[in-house]
């Protein structure tokens, strides 16, 4: 059984095509690459497949069963769990409050549990020690490693990754990487959206690449990559960092 | 002498205003919205207490215990279906909807109990007054009323920062995508704050009823004042609204001192000053109640 299937998704913002008849899946535990140009509506499909903002047409199954119809919140007690691409932490609260609140709701863990879900969740990425800190007080790479922890706390079967390696230095990025493939290790499936391609390809076995709404193409990395079509996208502009570490 | 009991006074009256306030500051900090119904719904709980309540048999004085808890599963429903549909729309709908709602409570409390006055039968202590010196009374319904703003707010805030529902509620009120990605069904947060909004403004209305006389159109000016008090103390500090009733009471009072006709002039000088000096209120946050 696919954990994740899209079915001819499409949607428009007025004239503006964010998605075409998307169709792929993505199998559990899968780790799987999102690129494509800047308006290419990578963003838009995690926020169709998180809850954030419904499709116009086509289905969206989770676990087989159709997620069209549920908020963003019945959606990731299911098991999904999203990062943004700019942090959105809560600012005044500490950093083990906003990890606690991901491991009530999102698990719907209560008493002890929780508390250890979420201090686990902040010992894997590696925020322990910053755990009574006030979120607000956190740096850049501190403040993506705590959108990971929030979606890590909610138990999550589907990680969605907007952009977590974005504006960093490479050796955040590597500290990243580190701790996402150990997720991807423990059999959490991963869709990451990401422009650092060196990022994408040290951890993902699949590609995708979307431009103006469409997917271009899809399946291992370096075909996707050298493929007509994806260089096509992006009108001969460079692909950052193309070799894989 | 004279000039303490103009602050003793100002004081006693600006716990009400700060009672009457905080579910409006609750719910403009929590769910961005402006509720213009918020002082007919302290009326309606004033009608509720003097004519529903001696039917099941209860004293009026005590009408508070059951008015209170209706008015908090009223909030809840009136969120979740009416309020939150115009929240889905956008922020001028929620305006619209709860001024219209305002309108009709006002009307139908007119067609059903007329225009006269009504009050809160609390008895002999009406009248009571602890007497400090010739010109200092403190009247017990005063006292009472300035109490329970006080323990309702410490209350409040105890519960915003400690509990799981308040850390519930900063997180909405902070950001409620990021919230639903936690998995928290923001619409049944919203409506919890309404609970309580509504449930500390029934509070207050049955205060109201209880210190002087209320009429079907006695929402607006009382709603005029928790607004002002809200502003001078700043949005979303729950403190900083109990300091701005005080500051908003006191202003009222020194003006009467100085001329019966200046009371509200005063008060609305006060809440110039402050709008053009700090805008933000002097508590003030960018991130409601934490």
């Amino acid at each position: 059984m696919p954990l994740l299937q899209l079915e001819g998704v499409s949607k428009k913002f007025g004239q503006v095509v964010v998605a075409e008849e998307i169709t792929f899946q993505l199998d559990q535990g899968a780790a799987v690459g999102i690129v494509g140009p800047n308006g290419a509506g990578k963003t838009s499909l995690f926020g169709m497949i998180s809850g954030d903002i419904r499709q116009d047409s086509g289905r969206i199954l989770f676990e087989d069963q159709s997620v069209g119809s549920m908020t963003a919140a019945v959606r990731c007690r299911m098991g999904m769990g999203r990062t943004y691409q700019v942090p959105h932490p809560f600012e005044r609260m500490t950093v083990f409050e906003n990890a606690l609140l991901a491991a009530q709701q999102g698990a719907q863990a209560h008493g002890q549990k929780s508390y250890d879900l979420a201090f686990a969740a902040l010992e894997r990425t590696g925020l322990a020690e910053l755990a009574n800190r006030p979120a607000g007080s956190l740096g850049l790479l501190h403040r993506k490693r705590l959108e990971m922890a929030r979606a890590l706390a909610t138990g999550p079967k589907l990680l969605l990754l907007d952009e977590i390696a974005g504006g960093l230095t490479d050796p955040e990025v590597n500290e990243l990487i580190v701790i996402i493939r150990g997720l991807r290790d423990d059999g959490i499936a991963v869709l990451w959206i990401e422009h650092v391609v060196r990022a994408l390809l040290s951890t993902v076995d699949r590609l995708l690449c979307l431009a103006s709404g469409r997917l271009v193409a899809d399946g291992p990395p370096s075909e996707v990559l050298a493929s007509e079509e994806v260089r096509k996208v992006y009108l001969g502009g460079k692909i950052i960092n193309e070799a894989a570490i | 002498m004279i000039w303490v009991n103009v602050l003793i006074q100002g004081i006693l009256i600006g716990g009400f205003y700060a009672l009457f306030a905080c579910g409006l500051s609750l719910m403009f900090g929590v769910m961005k919205v402006i509720n213009l119904a918020h002082g007919d719904i302290a009326v309606v709980a004033g009608y509720v207490a003097v004519f529903l309540a001696p039917q099941l048999h209860i004293p009026e004085v005590w009408s508070f215990i059951i008015v209170v808890p209706i008015f908090a599963v009223a909030g809840y429903l009136i969120q979740r279906t009416l309020i939150q549909k115009s929240i889905d729309r956008d922020p001028f709908t929620t305006l619209l909807v709860t001024f219209g709602f305002s309108v009709v409570i006002e009307n139908l409390l007119l067609e059903i109990y007329t225009a006269n006055g009504q009050s809160v039968n609390i008895g002999a202590l009406i009248g009571d007054s602890i007497h400090v010196s010739n010109v200092i009374y403190i009247s017990y319904i005063s006292l009472a009323v300035l109490v329970t703003a006080v323990v309702v707010l410490a209350a409040l805030q105890l519960f915003l920062s400690k509990s799981g529902t308040g850390r519930l509620i900063r997180a909405v009120a902070d950001d409620r995508e990021a919230a639903q990605l936690s998995g928290a069904n923001y619409r049944h947060i919203f409506g919890i704050a309404a609970a309580i909004a509504f449930a500390t403004v029934a509070l207050a209305g049955i205060a109201y009823g209880m210190m002087t006389e209320f009429a079907p159109t006695s929402g607006g000016v009382n709603l005029l004042f928790a607004f002002e008090s809200v502003v001078i103390g700043g949005i979303g500090s729950l403190w900083g609204t109990l300091i701005g009733g005080v500051l908003l009471g006191i202003a009222q009072q020194v003006g009467a001192h100085i001329n019966p006709e200046y009371q509200v002039l005063a008060g609305n000088l006060l809440f110039l000053v402050i709008l053009g000096v700090r805008p933000h209120g002097l508590f003030g946050k960018k991130t409601a109640f934490s």
